[in-house]
């Protein structure tokens, strides 16, 4: 009988590990491969919205709260960190730090009203309550939030570097924010919290009859994943200089979600693979911009038809089935399905 | 006084078009178990139509109605056939999600795709009638609403006609309320879907003639009838049919009385505050009929 691997030892066994930091190491070269301002600030925009992504999908993956006001999070990460560096001058490590307590906040105050729905009705509150900030943030006619043209020329970081360097800098910055960030949902998701969390998104009642309080595992995954929500966001405005309500809307709502499913909903990696998809593809048609919805429409339409698992997960069986036929000689029975695979489990039929 | 009336009027010509949309997205969620959002897509397409029908092409007023009915329908009806069929009954994906997000795809598609063949700039549409009834003080009442509120009417009328006493309106209320007991009893299920989505497309389309007889056709026309849909069937109570028209007017009212009292830009936060509130309190809406056993 084998014991079961705790969280840790299966965020890091020493095949994910290797790989792992592999990636890592590519990945952290990258601005020195393709040295350019311009090619370098669409990496850092795009892994701004990685982490984004990745606390949207800890709460719509993981936990299976339609939780679809995550850009509220991200809206008030981002002016609660542009207003704490203009009018208090904090510094923008703090301000970003602060953007995620800002989140953090707004996240248990939307899930209380929740705690009473389910399904569609989450997503209603929960869009709703989007739209309510959104409108606000953008009349507000008191000057505080700069009303539709947005809150300009908040201090950056890196300001005495040339602009390439700035551009690299701020790279590795949010590159390492996306590391501890997916670690940490990594680790989330395989501790007692996450297996918590999985179950009562496959079976509410099961998991409050094993003595899961549905409430309570609700209004903290609304407040982890509102803090790295506020966090992505307070990182935007300080990367950027500036936030409009624009961040906001169905439009943006709309590419978000698609990187989520298109990556794989519910898997780790999956937001990571999703946001690089979107990104590459919204680059490639980056001369057709009327072009850049239609396809990504299209292609997100394909991927729930036919890969409904999304790609992360496709990869991860792609994966099983070469280690299967390298073990098969072996005579070792099945290899077990890819952990993105487990962790998707079975949501209830429909 | 004048306030008070020219808060009536308006809360009957928006309420009428509402409830065209919200009718159209609470009989999809009441059937397919589907929230639509591509019927915002269907309201901007109807405003193209219409403006395609009456300003490039010159003709009648009316036979831009049939034409936007007609094109809606068919578009409704691929949609089902698309984002909607393949996704029924599969198993290990939760169908009520994942349709929410590949009918907003399509909206995506839509949107933008009339974004490239028109281009954003807003289309002036004429209105169906000229003129107006002088009723008090500065308050006039176009003839344009009173036709509008009356064929908005008729059509509720009528689709309520057509789901009590027509062969398949009894069919689509029997899936309604039962799928499999309506399987079983020979209704063809693959036949009833898709007509439902057409039907209820068309009927935004209808509205979408009329919205942009009202403003403009653009490519973002649909958005606002979208949002506002939503909370109209979240206030009837999704599924609900007669919820759905009462909450139209009512939605219409509040949105007529702040605008008028409070300002325009903050009608729709306001809107959006009641709807919070409404989720929170009384989830089910006002039909007082609780879906959420079956959810």
């Amino acid at each position: 009988m084998t014991r079961r691997p705790s969280p840790l030892q299966a965020t890091f066994s020493p095949a994910k590990v290797v790989v792992s930091v592999a990636c890592l190491v590519l990945a952290a070269l990258v601005p020195f491969i393709y040295p350019s301002t311009y090619g370098t600030g669409v990496l850092v925009t795009m892994l701004i919205f990685t982490v984004l992504n990745l606390s949207w999908n800890f709460v719509l993956g993981i936990a299976g709260v339609w939780n679809f006001g995550q850009l509220a999070m991200f809206a008030v990460g981002g002016y609660g960190g542009g207003l704490l560096i203009i009018h208090a001058s904090l510094p923008p490590w703090l301000a970003i730090v602060a953007g995620g307590v800002g989140g953090t906040l707004l996240a248990v105050l939307l899930a209380l009203p929740t705690l009473r729905l389910v399904g569609i009705y989450t997503s209603l509150l929960t869009f709703a309550a989007a739209q309510v900030v959104q409108l606000v943030i953008q009349n507000e006619s008191s000057g505080t939030t700069g009303g539709a043209l947005g809150l300009p020329s908040v201090e950056g970081l890196f300001g005495g570097l040339d602009p390439l360097w700035s551009a690299r800098a701020w790279y590795w910055l949010v590159l390492a924010v996306v590391v501890v960030v997916c670690a940490a949902i990594a680790l989330l998701a395989r501790s007692p919290l996450g297996l918590a969390l999985r179950t009562l998104r496959d079976s509410a009642a099961y998991g409050a009859a094993r003595g899961i309080d549905p409430r309570g595992h609700r209004v903290l995954a609304f407040a982890i994943s509102g803090f790295v929500a506020g966090v992505a966001g307070a990182l935007y405005t300080v990367y950027n200089g500036s936030i409009s309500p624009t961040v906001m809307g169905l439009t943006p709502m709309s590419i978000y979600v698609t990187m989520i499913v298109i990556g794989g909903l519910g898997s780790i990696t999956g937001p990571i693979v999703g946001t690089a998809l979107v990104t590459a593809v919204q680059q490639a048609l980056i001369d057709h911009p009327g072009t850049q919805l239609t396809v990504l429409g299209v292609v997100l339409i394909a991927i729930v038809v036919f890969m409904p698992r999304g790609i992360a997960f496709e990869a991860g069986r792609v994966r099983d089935r070469v280690v299967t036929w390298m073990n098969e000689e072996e005579e070792v029975p099945a290899a077990p399905a890819s952990p993105e695979g487990r962790l998707v489990g079975s949501r209830k039929g429909t | 006084m004048s306030d008070i009336l020219s808060i009536l009027v308006s809360t009957v010509v928006l309420g009428s078009i509402y409830g065209l949309v919200a009718l159209g997205m609470t009989l999809i969620y009441g059937i397919l178990r589907v929230l639509d959002m591509s019927q915002g897509s269907m309201v901007m397409v109807g405003g193209f139509v219409g403006w395609a029908v009456m300003t490039s092409a010159g003709l009648s007023p009316w036979l831009a109605i049939v034409a936007a009915f007609a094109a809606t329908f068919c578009l409704g009806v691929l949609t089902q056939v698309v984002s909607v069929q393949p996704l029924i009954g599969r198993r290990g994906t939760d169908f009520e999600m994942i349709t929410f997000i590949t009918t907003f795809a399509v909206a995506m598609v839509l949107s933008n795709l009339a974004l490239q063949f028109f281009g954003p700039r807003q289309k002036n549409v004429p209105e169906l009638v000229g003129g107006s009834i002088h009723l008090y003080e500065s308050v006039s009442l176009p003839y344009q609403s009173i036709v509008m509120t009356a064929i908005a009417l008729a059509l509720m009328i009528g689709f309520a006609l057509f789901l009590n006493r027509s062969r398949y309106g009894i069919a689509i209320r029997a899936v309604a309320q039962d799928l499999d007991a309506a399987r079983l009893m020979g209704v063809p299920i693959k036949r009833v879907f898709p007509l439902v989505m057409g039907f209820a497309s068309a009927i935004a389309g209808v509205a979408g003639v009329f919205l942009a007889t009202q403003y403009f056709a653009s490519p973002t026309a649909g958005d606002q009838p979208l949002l506002i849909a939503l909370i109209v069937v979240i206030f009837g109570g999704l599924g609900s049919l007669q919820g759905a028209i009462v909450a139209a007017y009512a939605i219409g009212l509040i949105q007529a009385a702040a605008s008028v009292y409070v300002s325009t830009t903050w009608a729709l936060p306001i809107l959006y505050g009641v709807i919070v509130l409404v989720l929170i309190f009384r989830p089910q809406g006002i039909a007082g009929r609780s879906l959420e056993a079956r959810l």
